[in-house]
Formats: C-alpha cells, structure tokens, sequence
C-alpha cells in the first residue's frame, strides 16, 4: 500500500483511491476516490446511509477497506497517525462514572500528551469554553451529571485536547442549539486558523456553506459531488430569476395576467410560474431562462416590462443541490453507474 | 506507558477503586468473618434450661437410684471433664498437639462451651422416684398442664412441674427367651423441648446399663463395673500421620477433603469476577458511546488487551486477597504444611489460563451487544464451563487419577479447573500429565483470544440486533 502516492511531493491531508468497503451483500463504499489538502476545511456531505461514517472510519483505520488505497497526514494508515488526528465520532458519548477532568485527561494521554501537559490542557480547555462557569468545579463533576449540550462540548474538547493535524467532525452540529451551534462554528474556525486540516460531515447544509471551502457528497457509497462552494454554485446554476410584483396581484385579476403575459414575452423566458401567498395574491414569479441566456440580458429587460419591487438571480443553496443529487432519477432505486454518469456529467457542465 | 497499559490501568481502577467493588470483594470476608463470629458467640448463649422435674416409676427397684445419682452434682462434673478431654483429642486428631496452643483450640472451645452448658444445666433437674405401684395414668395427668412460659420464667413453681416420666419395667433388666432385653417407657409433656428430653433420656439409659452390670454375676465376679466396660468397648481412636519425603506429617483428613473444593472455589471466584466485570464494562463503553472515541486513540486490539489485562489485575488481585486469607487462616491453625509452594504457584498458572479463556469469551460476548439483557444469550457456553467443575468436583477429588479424572483434565475450557482439583487432591497427577494440561490450557487460551479480536473488531461499533453465537463464528471468518 502506498507505492502509487511517493509521486506526490506536497503530502495531502487525506488521499483516498478506489477505496472499496461492502458488509454483506450490501456495498457501503464504492470505489471512492477523495484528496483533502493539508490546512482545508471541509464538509463531507451525504444522505442518511451513504457511508460517510463508513468511509470516516476507514480513514481513521477503525475498520479495514476492502480494496483501494488510503492515506492519511502522509502514513500508510491512521494507525501510525492516530496521536495526530482528532476524531469526534457520529455515536460519541463519555464515560458516565468517571469525572470530566479525568476522562479528558485520559484521552489525551492515549493521545500521547503526557500526564502533566495533559492535565494543564485538559484545565484550560474547560476553561477556554466556559464550562466551568455553567458548573462549578467542573473537572470534578462525574460526566452524568452534565447537561447533554455539556457532553457534546467535552466531547469536542476530547477530540482537540492533543491539538491535532487533522480533525474529523462526524455530525458535529447535531442536537446543538442555536447558540452552542455558534459557538461550535466558532471553535472549529479557530481550529482552522491554528493550520489545522478540518473534515466534518453534516446534514445541516447551512453549517455547511458558513464554514466550508469544500464540499464533498456520497450518496449510496458513490461520490456525487467534489468541488469548491463557488466552483458547484457555477456548476449547478439554477437559471431561475425571483420577481416581486410592486403590488399584490390577487389571483387571476387583470393586472396579473398583464404582468404574466409581460414577462413571458420576454426574450430568454422559457416558463413563468406564479407563487401565490395564503391570501390568494401573487407574492412573487419564478422565471425559468432558456440554455444560453444570460441573466445580464434578461434581468433589464424584466425590470423595464413589469412593474417590479425585487428582481433577483436564485442562488443555488448547498440544500438544493443536496436535494437534487439525492433524488435524481427516483430515489429509491438508483444505479450506482447513473450516479456515477450524472456526476462526471454535472462535473463536465 | 504503552496505550494498551493506560487501557489496563483505566480498567482496573475504575473498577477496583468503586464502593460496589471494596463492598463486593473486600468487606465480604470481613463479613463473612463476623458472621462466623456472630454464630460462634450465639454458642455462648444458654440453651433451653430444663426446668421440671422427671417421676421415675420404677418396677425394678435398682434402677431408680441409679438415676438419680445420674442428675447428681459430683456426676455432672464427671461428665463436662470428660467432654473437656474428648473435645481436646479432637483438636489433636485434626490438627496436631501444636494447634493446642493456637487458635484451633479456641474455635474447638466454643462447640464445646455450648455443651457443657447444656450438659451442666441438667443439674437443676429434680429426679423423683414413685413407688412401684403407682397408678401410671394418675402419673401421667400432670404432663398435660406442663406450661412452657412457666418453665422459661426460672420460678419455683416452674421447677416444680412434670416434664417427664420414665416407667421402668422388669424386662428392662431381664432377658426374655430370646435373649433380649425389653424396651422402657417415656412419656413427656407434648412441649418439651426435644434436645432436653435427648439428655435426660441418655441418663436413664446409662443408669439401666449400669443397673444391668451391677446385677450381674459375671461382672461381679470380674470385677468389672458399668464404666470399665464402656471403656473396653469404645472404639479405638487411630493416630494418623502421613509419611512424606520431607518426613512424617501429620495427617488431617478433613481438611485433604476440602482443598481441593477450596481451590476450585478461589479459581472459579477470582476467574468469574474479573470475567463479569469485562462484560459489563464492555457493554458499557458500547452503550455509552465512548467506545468510538476510544477508538480513535487506540486500535480494538489494544482496547480489547488493555481491557483483559486490567481485569486480569482484578482477579489477581481477588485471587491473591482469598488465597492470602486461606494460608493465614491455615497458619493459624498450624496447617500450613498441607500446602506446598508449588500448588500456589500452580493455582496461579491455571488461574491466567482459565481466566483468559473465560475473559476472551467475555469481551466477545460484551463487544457483539448493546445491553447487558442481550448478554445472556451469549453467555451459556461460558456458563457450562464454570457449571462444569461443581459436577466434577467430587468425582474427580474422589479418584483423582482415574481414567475420567485423567480425560477430564485434557478438556479445553474447563481443564484448569479439573487441574486444580487433582493437584490439591491427595493424589496429584504426575508431572507429565500438569505441563500437557498447560499447554493445552494455553492453546485454547490463544485460540480463544484469536478469535475474540477478530469478534471485538466487528463487533464494537455494531449496534442493533444482538448476534447469537452462530453470527459471532461468522464474524471471526470474516475478519
């Protein structure tokens, strides 16, 4: 293993080959390859079942792949890296007897941080995030004493305590409130900041398009997506434009189908739908372009035959992507090779 | 320090240094100690004070004085001296006249308090001897108005009620054609305490017996009195020693017999207790989740290593506590040299082969579940290994070399066990036959942890539906 990256110079984070991984009849991970840059951050995409835990846990050499090649922070396997890497796993929890200071100081020192260092962080850690202000005397509280949102805060300590290379985040933001979400952004922004190579994994696409530079998708084990924010917002252009009417158009009256008739007439208009509020008035229209149209051409030209409040060019939000690639072509019985097809082809655009 | 020895560290203070733990395995001695004492004081109490008199119809008219000599002071004293000495032979038999000087004459003593007490109580028993012709039924009438709190209360009127009466025929003392003596009648009140009626009834039969000698010609003619001819017929008393290469020991059956149960015992409890706490602590990590964050340090086998060597500590530790507290109790009775330094050292051996058979199948069993309720399905063959040694247990201290023993002893899994019982036997196994059942001892132990890693690996991150052993043999094929 190995052999094929010694051309490589500058070692990235994680490089992954046609790495393989099936349970049973059942193929977790198909033939993925994935490249994480050393100091990106990056999210890791993917419906409920695609593998993405599968494939954290083959970087973390927790399980083994069948075939493909793996390599991580420039070794062979996690195994000789483990001490670098912080992980915070999907299904995490804490020793419930043990107190806070002692679990986290127990983790850092199987993380190679010796006893004093780790004591000296694990300190001011708690006190860095202001746990010790929520409970006092924290450290020496037993961990079932804390709240929930307080364990997933020890948690994340327990995965940064050693001040890792690399830092794996498995759902992080989940069962987090607004405010603990915040602060989390925040930690691992830091994190970043510190030089360190970030992957989290999230169904939360808002967190997703705060935070990453890059974004990778799977669904059912097959890469479906692999690119910057700005690079897939270019590739999935909705070509759909937003017009507000000046004023509420009830439903069917006579400026309405002025306005409708207006904008259809409109050269690069392929379709116009109207949305219509809980009152039965027009709130705004969505207007489909046609191929090859440029929204600086159309845009004036609607602005200057409808009397319009907004006029806007739909950006593409990592949610909408998500949708679209889960439920391409019915999403209960995809091909992997139409997956596969559909990404080089959304890729090629 | 290696991760696989933080592991073990972890595991072992975070279970011996638990109330539950210090509770469980340390105070249980302590307690059972207290108990022990708590029993032996109880002996100090008196027991049921006979209170009433005995009527003695007596149709002979030799026996009756002979019964109330029997109740006299000077023959009470007679008989707690000769108690004394009977219970001081007994302590010699088991242990040797050194154990005299020792606590074996103590814990001796407190049996033997409660005897002479019940046996110096009788003392206050008032013998009355009716004449020959008095009505039996009459006699008898009182016994039915025997009050028990009467009896209790110690007062005057309490002595002075009927407990029992004795009707002596004239059979009793004669012969009939067949040569046989005829039986005496006993009547007591419906409450009468039964271990009181047991003694007064074996004053009366004595004072029979020696009105029978007394009455004899041949006897008489030999000089020979009731208590001459108990002393030649008592059964002789055997001095046993055993003869050893180190020289000639004292011999105490009693204890041979209980060695090799003890132990069996100290293997199975130390084994057993190391082996729960894997499961439970394995089942733990799962349930709690830790289990992942663990493995994003350490890879499964130096979880699951880290784990057994910590627990392997535990019963060490257990191991180590009991058999400590066996040998001091047993140089306290001046035992010791039942044991050798070699069996010891044995009963370590059998203990890291038994213990790693047993705690492999724990933490393959603890891995593959997600509760502890699942467990239980996983946990039958490890049952049958530990049920196993209770069932041989006497066969195999019986005859601890025959065929069966031999066979027994070769059988993975519960070899250590049959090991320790022969070796602690009277007749240890010769060598050979040790060093096979060790290396087959620690062949399963390899196998059995082979396997429970490749179980671990899979089986720590899978949640759901518990396997049954059949998934679990998949799983190991698998890996």
């Amino acid at each position: 293993m190995g052999q094929g990256f010694t051309e490589w110079e500058m070692p990235e984070a994680i490089e992954i080959r046609g790495l393989t991984k099936t349970f049973g009849a059942k193929v977790a991970v198909d033939q993925l390859d994935l490249t994480v840059p050393t100091g990106s951050l990056c999210g890791f995409i993917g419906p409920n079942g695609a593998g993405k835990t599968t494939t954290i846990r083959m970087i973390m050499s927790i399980i083994f792949p069948d075939s493909g090649e793996l390599r991580v922070l420039g070794r062979a396997s996690a195994v000789e890296s483990k001490d670098r890497i912080g992980y915070l796993p999907e299904e995490r929890g804490v020793y419930k007897k043990m107190k806070v200071g002692a679990f986290l100081t127990y983790i850092a020192k199987l993380k190679g941080v010796d006893s004093g260092a780790a004591r000296r962080k694990t300190l001011a850690w708690i006190e860095k995030i202001e746990l010790h202000k929520q409970l006092k005397d924290v450290h020496k509280k037993r961990c079932e004493e804390l709240s929930k949102g307080m364990q997933q805060k020890v948690q994340f300590i327990a995965a940064v305590v050693h001040e890792p290379d690399l830092l794996i985040l498995d759902e992080v933001f989940t069962g987090l409130d607004p405010v603990n979400r915040r602060l989390m952004r925040g930690l691992i922004e830091e994190q970043h900041k510190r030089g360190c190579t970030i992957v989290f994994s999230t169904h939360a696409m808002y967190e997703a398009e705060q935070l990453c530079q890059r974004v990778f998708m799977i669904h059912q084990g097959v890469k479906v997506l692999d690119d910057t924010l700005s690079g897939i917002r270019a590739k999935f252009d909705p070509r759909t434009i937003i017009v507000e009417p000046m004023d509420a158009e009830i439903g069917g009256g006579a400026n309405a189908v002025a306005t409708l008739g207006a904008m259809r007439s409109v050269r690069g208009i392929r379709h116009v739908e109207a949305v219509e509020d809980r009152q039965g008035a027009v709130a705004e229209y969505l207007l489909t372009m046609e191929e090859r149209c440029s929204p600086r051409e159309v845009i004036p030209e609607i602005a200057r035959v409808a009397a319009v409040r907004r006029v806007e060019l739909k950006k593409v939000s990592l949610d909408d992507v998500f949708i679209d690639l889960v439920t391409q072509g019915g999403d209960t019985s995809v091909k992997r090779e139409d997956l596969r097809l559909a990404a080089e082809e959304a890729a090629n655009v | 320090m290696s991760k696989t020895l933080m592991v073990a560290y972890r595991e072992f203070s975070s279970t011996v240094f638990t109330k539950g733990f210090l509770i469980g395995i340390v105070l249980t001695p302590v307690m059972i100690l207290i108990v022990a004492g708590a029993i032996a004081a109880t002996q100090f109490l008196k027991g049921p004070t006979p209170a009433g008199t005995v009527a003695v119809i007596d149709r002979t008219g030799k026996v009756g004085p002979l019964i109330q000599q029997r109740f006299s002071k000077e023959a009470v004293d007679k008989e707690v001296q000769e108690l004394k000495e009977k219970a001081e032979r007994a302590v010699e038999q088991l242990a040797g006249p050194a154990a005299q000087q020792g606590q074996g004459k103590m814990a001796m003593s407190f049996g033997q308090q409660q005897l002479e007490n019940q046996v110096r109580a009788l003392e206050s028993v008032r013998v009355e001897l009716l004449p020959s012709d008095t009505d039996e039924a009459a006699a008898k009438e009182p016994l039915k108005n025997y009050d028990v709190a009467q009896a209790r209360d110690g007062s005057e009127s309490g002595k002075a009620q009927r407990m029992l009466v004795a009707v002596i025929e004239n059979g009793v003392l004669d012969r009939n054609d067949k040569g046989e003596y005829s039986t005496y009648g006993i009547f007591t009140a419906s409450k009468l305490d039964p271990e009181v009626k047991g003694r007064i009834e074996s004053k009366i039969d004595k004072a029979i017996v020696d009105a029978r000698v007394a009455g004899d010609p041949r006897a008489a003619a030999g000089k020979l009195s009731a208590d001459d001819l108990r002393a030649l017929l008592a059964s002789p008393v055997s001095d046993t020693k055993s003869v050893t290469k180190e020289g000639i020991k004292k011999s105490s059956g009693g204890l041979k017999v209980m060695l090799p149960m003890a132990f069996m015992l100290l293997l199975l409890m130390s084994v057993m207790t190391g082996g729960q706490y894997l499961l439970t602590t394995t089942i733990e990590e799962k349930s709690s989740r830790v289990m992942e964050v663990l493995l994003s340090a350490v890879s499964p086998m130096q979880l699951m290593v880290g784990k057994i060597v910590g627990q392997m500590c535990v019963g060490l530790l257990i191991l180590t506590l009991y058999s400590g507290m066996g040998i001091v109790s047993l140089i306290a009775f001046s035992l010791a040299h039942e044991l050798s330094v070699m069996l010891i050292v044995y009963l370590f051996v059998f203990f890291l082969i038994a213990f790693f058979v047993i705690a492999s199948m724990m933490a393959a069993a603890g891995s593959a579940v997600s509760e502890l309720r699942e467990a239980q399905t996983l946990m039958t063959p490890i049952m049958m290994i530990v049920m196993v040694p209770w069932l041989l247990w006497l066969p195999i201290s019986r005859a601890p070399n025959s065929m069966f023993s031999v066979v027994m002893s070769f059988v993975p899994g519960i070899n250590p066990f049959v090991m320790m019982i022969r070796l602690s036997s009277t007749e240890p196994p010769p060598t050979w036959q040790v060093i096979v059942a060790i290396a087959i001892g620690v062949l399963t132990a390899v196998i059995c942890a082979w396997a429970a890693a490749k179980i671990f690996r899979i089986g720590v991150l899978m949640y759901g539906k518990p396997p049954n052993w059949r998934t679990l043999i998949r799983w190991v094929r698998m890996a």
